[in-house]
């Protein structure tokens, strides 16, 4: 049977403390298919090229449409969604890894709990404890609404901190997804009540100065969230916050 | 005897972390209960991230004639007069609180001049309605959500299972699951537990809904004895992605028939000529789906199975401004360019309306301490849902849910679980390693969806129905004989395995409650009778384990009071 097929070389690891090995599969071609699908082949017959038995890839996915953030993976050497990712335009062997900066948890499924963890230290969210009226809701021109639309677009997928250089064991820095959150929630008429504390939070130890400015984030960003610049706007707020305390204004 | 499993314990115990599951773990939380919440995947990646276009709630800041009274009569009106009349009341009147609730928990909306939320069109909606973050309403309602949570320090339980309910003496007791990371087994004491699982779309092979939605919770429900009802309205929209396989199901908006596009057959027909020449692309989601279904079974579907939905006549430019996610949808997903050529397309299974039948209050079940709400829930939605109703449902009865299940919980005294039910619970997720030979889930999996698309699909006729209870009886029979290879550490699988079970057991309801309604009723289609029927306007489904067995009856549904009744008799 002459069907055409196409080659994947997936790195595998049964567990986090594992030894990682890499298969090689080939699979039948569909047209359009994306690197998903492909794996979806090999989950209906999971076996290697070489005939050996072996068993469907983990990853972590959720949507196939590019909107939940769970299915970023390393492919040919770059951070991405893989639901994305299509097979026509990618060389083969598809080279495909787990994300490098975050623990393995099998084959393609990393623990990710670092970005909530980072969230939470720098309190992203709307300060309320329920105990006042919430009368007819924040109002909110156009502008401000545009200003922080594309920064609401984050996905949690942590491209951005896969990508950056900065993002590793040595320098515990929050990564670009986290900082541009601070940017979006700072310019809420309520979240504005939090912004020292969050500001505080990116003066210490993995703050906002751990940035390199490599710019890479901004590059594999699967959602075009201009990184870079949030990043920028609340490093002038970190500075101004620690010149007031400084002060003691 | 538990011992020898990793035991939580908890007041109330939240299944599944979408829309719904989020809000009633809120609300449980405001009330001061311990709450526990359990997801398949990650948090913050649930299916209502996926819903675009908005949140349906009257709170009139565009149109100012909006009021609960009119999106009362609308739900009312586009469920076909079935729903659960008190909860599209409830829903119709609280939703625009929800919603500005949800607004100062942080999630941004698009604007009108004056600063307030802005509200579109959608269809069946009387007035503009929709709330919305440009077409991605559901993330964003998710990230507030889930920001919330994280705030008020929810215990949350990802990448978990649950495998049963528990119960004592007719009451829930908790909840045995398993971790899909490591393969244990874990034990949930709780007082109370709320399904908030979403729909099933995943027993039908074209859908629009992600590998999570396998009927969990209906199954889950079922099996502990509570009562499902309606299980046949399952709504199929018209126009999903059939083509290339790797996107097979995703929504195609209803704006690219609006923009002009045009469906034609592999001859290069335009159909719709023959069905509905008067309003042709633009007739209704029913006749749409009526007219491709008709196409393929006569042999002159699209290439895939479908038809071709083309805008490609129209300037490029043009459709990048119109349908700009649709564009950045099939070039980034399909690399289709639609401003080039045609697309191929066919009904996708979409959402259930049917599900746990929970009373309109407080969404409770019919089994003491189950609580439902979403789309496990039945009721709201009759036997059609309109679009935006879905995220207002979740927010609505999420909250009554929550609340409602904590307080049932203040009551009472942590329950003990019964052993004998773990046990059996546990040998019959183990059996699949144990088995010398057998065939993949996966293949299982392939040919139920094959079984239901074809024969429970988005047109019934009663030959097709009675030879799929027959099918599902064989596929039961392979699925109770499958074998996983591997070992128990993150099995995709075992897992497969385990949520044939759930699928099987609501394919089935859904089959034998399409079998005894007589009569086309919105998303139920029948084209042996394709007319309403007004006995079956007045009575519901109603599915319950008894002896072991699936037994369907008909419960006839409550009068209107009268004013209610007098506001669907009001035209505007």
């Amino acid at each position: 049977m002459a069907e055409r097929t196409i080659r994947l070389k997936i790195k595998r690891q049964a567990g986090p403390e594992a030894e990682a090995r890499w298969e090689e599969f080939e699979v039948p071609y569909h047209a359009g298919m994306n690197v998903i699908s492909a794996m979806m082949e090999i989950a209906l017959r999971p076996v290697t090229k070489e005939g050996t038995a072996t068993t469907p890839v983990v990853y972590d996915s959720n949507c196939l449409e590019e909107i939940c953030g769970s299915c970023a993976m390393v492919i040919n050497g770059r951070a991405r969604m893989a639901c994305s990712a299509l097979i026509d335009k990618l060389d083969q062997p598809v080279k495909i890894e787990p994300l490098t900066k975050f623990p393995v948890v099998r084959d393609l499924a990393v623990d990710r709990g670092v970005l909530f963890e980072n969230l939470k230290k720098l309190k992203a969210w709307i300060p309320l404890d329920g105990t006042y009226d919430l009368g007819t809701g924040p109002r909110m021109g156009q502008k401000v609404q545009e200003e922080r639309y594309p920064l609401s677009n984050c996905i949690s997928c942590t491209c951005c901190m896969e990508a950056c250089p900065q993002f590793n064991d040595k320098t515990n820095f929050v990564g670009a997804a986290a900082i541009s959150q601070v940017a979006l929630f700072n310019d809420h008429p309520t979240g504005a009540m939090l912004k020292e504390e969050r500001l505080r939070a990116l003066m210490g130890d993995g703050g906002v100065h751990e940035c390199g400015y490599a710019q890479n984030c901004v590059e594999v960003c699967p959602k075009g969230i201009p990184l870079t610049r949030s990043i920028s706007r609340v490093a002038g707020q970190v500075m101004i916050q620690s010149i007031k305390d400084l002060f003691g204004t | 005897m538990t011992d020898r499993f990793e035991t939580h314990e908890h007041d109330v115990l939240i299944i599944g972390a979408g829309g719904a599951g989020l809000r009633a773990a809120i609300e449980a939380m405001a009330q001061g209960a311990r709450v526990g919440v359990v997801c398949k995947s990650l948090l913050g990646k649930a299916h209502t991230v996926m819903a675009e276009g908005g949140i349906a709630a009257a709170m009139a800041n565009v149109d100012t004639a909006d009021d609960w009274r009119t999106h009362f009569r609308d739900t009312m009106r586009g469920g076909k007069f079935l729903n659960n009349w008190r909860m599209a009341q409830l829903h119709a009147q609280e939703s625009p609180e929800r919603v500005k609730e949800l607004e100062h928990w942080g999630a941004l909306f698009d604007r009108t001049q004056d600063g307030n939320i802005l509200q579109r069109a959608f269809g069946g909606h009387t007035y503009k309605r929709l709330c919305h973050v440009g077409d991605r309403t559901g993330l964003e309602m998710i990230r507030t959500l889930q920001d919330r949570g994280v705030q008020m320090g929810f215990d949350v339980f990802m990448e978990c299972t649950i495998l049963r309910l528990l119960t004592v003496g007719g009451r829930i007791a908790g909840a045995f699951g398993y971790w899909r990371e490591t393969g244990r087994f874990v034990v949930f004491k709780a007082k109370s537990v709320v399904m908030a699982t979403g729909g099933i779309g995943k027993a039908w092979k074209v859908t629009s809904n992600s590998w999570e939605y396998t009927g969990d919770g209906e199954a889950l429900a079922y099996e502990a004895g509570a009562d499902l009802l309606d299980m046949e309205f399952v709504q199929f929209h018209p126009t999903g992605m059939i083509w290339p396989p790797g996107v097979a199901g995703i929504l195609v908006t209803e704006a690219v028939r609006g923009e002009g596009g045009i469906l034609t057959n592999k001859s290069g027909e335009r159909f719709m000529q023959r069905y509905d020449s008067k309003r042709m692309e633009l007739s209704t989601r029913d006749e749409v789906a009526r007219a491709i279904y008709t196409e393929v079974k006569e042999g002159r579907g699209s290439e895939h199975g479908g038809a071709y939905l083309d805008i490609s006549h129209k300037p490029a430019d043009y459709v990048k401004k119109k349908l700009p996610s649709m564009y950045h949808q099939f070039k980034d997903l399909a690399d289709v360019d639609i401003t080039a050529g045609p697309m191929e397309v066919g009904p996708t299974c979409h959402y259930m309306m049917g599900g746990i039948r929970v009373d309109a209050e407080t969404a409770r079940s019919t089994l003491p301490g189950l609580y439902a709400c979403g789309e496990a829930a039945a009721g709201l939605h009759g036997a059609n849902r309109l679009g935006g109703n879905s995220l207002s449902d979740l927010l609505v009865f999420g909250r009554r849910a929550g609340l409602a299940a904590a307080e049932y919980a203040k009551g009472i005294a942590q329950p003990s679980v019964d052993t004998a039910q773990i046990e059996e619970s546990e040998r019959g997720m183990l059996a699949p390693f144990e088995r010398a030979e057998g065939e993949s889930p996966y293949a299982v999996h392939r040919d139920l969806q094959e079984a239901m698309q074809d024969l429970v699909g988005i047109f019934r006729v009663e030959e097709d129905l009675k030879k799929a209870l027959v099918e599902l009886q064989k596929l039961r029979a392979r699925a109770n004989r499958v074998k996983v290879e591997g070992s128990r550490m993150f099995n995709p699988g075992w897992h497969m395995a385990r949520d044939l079970q759930h699928m099987l057991t609501v394919a089935q309801a859904v089959t034998i409650s399409a079998l005894a309604r007589k009569e086309s009723r919105g998303a139920h289609s029948r084209i042996d009778f394709p007319k309403n029927d007004d006995t079956w306007g007045k009575q519901n489904n109603l599915i319950r384990k008894e002896r072991g067995e699936m037994v369907l009856r008909q419960e006839s549904t409550r009068d209107l009071p009268d004013d209610l009744q007098q506001i669907l008799a009001e035209e505007k």
